[in-house]
């Protein structure tokens, strides 16, 4: 199936570049998209199709601010969807144009640092439900296969994959939900002297 | 999080796992069949990948790590949160949305007033909904279904019948059809007829021998004075000009004073244009048919002009000899 060679390099780096660069930012992408008047249920539908424009991207070492390129994307499937007449309950084009600009402010990742990063890794498996949580940590904190996994907690891999299948769900619905919260509260903290104080910037990523 | 979502979960913890060939191959069909299939899997496995940070970075800082994990494990959990709510699906359907009158009788005659819209099941089985400030009378015989649009507009989805034709009179006018779904809306001097499904066919009394054949995504304005009629294709602009039967109104580069006309047809709080200036101003959007405020405030933001929204009228812009 192309575009989905699997273990492929470029593949591998797209990968990256998503869950690292993308990912963080869904949080925002969708409050902006309700706050323009997008309804929930249409909400899942464009961000999946935001994500299938980043499987046409040949390169991304070109994308200076992956933040404001996934807003605009965004933008870019609704224009779209209001091309084709679908019913998209955004306000008007005009607001596009004006919240973007408000919204695409600098990325607080960007100065989040790896310590960071790593306890909010660790921080999205900590929430997990218990079975789940200890799934997890096996893969991928210790680095463990699937089978290796169900040998270590004693379970059937069939298990194994259930739970990896859920936690991944959860994940990524803590991402899609939460994130928002977590990364506005960071903003002022960073807005000071970003990377500077790292201690402020685990706990705010630990919160709760 | 849509059912998509989910699924892409699966898969990616599928083949990370122990797939079969079975699976790669029931994969494959899935990923292909939706462009969105292929979004979700993006960042389901996007997602799953960045989660190995977690080991590569344990391994280079391992004391640090081992803090950050035990840290975490002492935070207190935090439930996961289920907030999404899924919509009430797109808009309610027509006969959900409105109060839904019988006429089952032979003759009736079924009048909306001003913001209301009725879907009424005919005797027939076909199907009226009738716009904002409408009226129609239903004439069922057992030679003809006849229909007389005295004003405004309305949507028929017709019970096929090919023994009995079914037509619509809208002022001279006339428009047929078998088994179908279109519109007619009266207008000036003429319809406007919009084709959903099937095939209608229409004329005006000066000319019966000139008739014009319409199929779905077709739409013609009928001049009641014979003329050539101008057909368009637009399937799209077909259904969004139709969005009134689920109570919307789709603006595609409509220009701000055709935008308030059609707010008007629905609402006692009228809007008005203060400043002509602006009239020609071109906008894009969804906006429920009732909500003329809500409008009024997208126009403010996207023109940048001021809006009084009173509680009885609603004023756009401000009249450059005024005030």
């Amino acid at each position: 199936m192309a575009g989905i060679v699997h273990n492929s390099e470029a593949r591998r780096a797209l990968l990256n570049f998503v869950g690292t660069q993308i990912l963080p930012h869904e949080a925002d992408l969708r409050q902006w998209l309700l706050r323009l008047g997008v309804k929930a249920h249409e909400l899942d539908d464009i961000v999946q199709d935001v994500y299938c424009r980043l499987l046409r991207l040949e390169r991304f070492e070109h994308i200076e601010d992956p933040r404001a390129y996934l807003f605009r994307s965004a933008r870019n499937v609704l224009l779209e969807q209001v091309r084709r007449n679908r019913v998209v309950s955004i306000v008007t084009v005009q607001n596009l144009d004006e919240l973007g600009i408000a919204d695409m402010g600098a990325s607080p990742e960007a100065a989040a640092g790896a310590r960071a990063e790593l306890t909010r890794v660790l921080g999205l498996i900590e929430a997990l439900p218990e079975r789940c949580r200890r799934v997890f940590e096996l893969r991928k904190v210790h680095g463990l296969s699937q089978a290796e996994t169900a040998r270590a907690m004693s379970i059937s891999e069939n298990i194994v994959e259930k739970e990896t299948a859920k936690g991944l769900s959860l994940i990524l619905r803590q991402m899609a939900d939460s994130g928002a919260s977590v990364v506005k509260a960071l903003k002022p903290k960073l807005s000071q002297q970003p990377g500077d104080d790292k201690r402020g910037g685990e706990r705010l990523y630990v919160a709760d | 999080m849509s059912r998509i979502d989910e699924d892409a979960a699966r898969w990616v913890a599928r083949l990370n796992g122990d797939a079969s060939a079975e699976d790669r191959v029931a994969f494959d069909a899935w990923y292909a069949a939706d462009p969105r299939h292929q979004g979700a899997y993006l960042r389901a496995e996007a997602a799953w990948t960045m989660l190995d940070r977690a080991e590569v970075m344990a391994h280079g800082d391992p004391e640090k790590a081992q803090q950050a994990l035990d840290r975490t494990v002492r935070t207190a959990r935090s439930a996961m949160t289920r907030r999404y709510a899924m919509g009430a699906g797109m808009a309610a359907s027509v006969a959900g949305a409105v109060a839904i009158g019988f006429a089952l009788k032979d003759r009736l005659s079924i009048a909306t007033s001003l913001g209301e819209l009725r879907s009424v099941p005919l005797q027939d089985r076909s199907v009226a909904a009738v716009n904002t400030d409408s009226r129609i009378e239903v004439d069922m015989s057992s030679r003809l279904r006849h229909v007389a649009l005295v004003k405004g507009e309305v949507w028929f989805e017709v019970a096929k019948n090919p023994e009995v034709p079914f037509v619509v009179s809208a002022g001279d006018i006339r428009v047929r059809a078998v088994g179908t779904a279109f519109s007619v809306r009266r207008r000036a001097g003429g319809a406007d007829v919009l084709v959903t499904e099937g095939t209608v066919e229409t004329w005006t009394v000066h000319d019966t021998d000139r008739r014009v054949t319409l199929t779905a995504g077709h739409e013609a304005f009928m001049p009641e004075t014979p003329q050539t009629v101008a057909v368009t294709f637009r399937p799209d602009d077909v259904e969004r000009r139709l969005a009134w039967r689920t109570r919307e109104i789709v603006l595609n580069s409509e220009t701000l004073r055709e935008a308030v006309a059609e707010f008007n047809r629905y609402n006692a709080r009228q809007i008005v244009i203060a400043d002509p200036a602006i009239g020609g101003e071109t906008l894009v959007g969804g906006f429920h048919v009732d909500q003329p405020d809500t409008f009024a405030r997208a126009v403010h933001g996207a023109l940048n002009v001021p809006v009084s929204i009173g509680d009885d009228r609603i004023i756009i812009g401000t009249a450059a000899a005024a005030s």
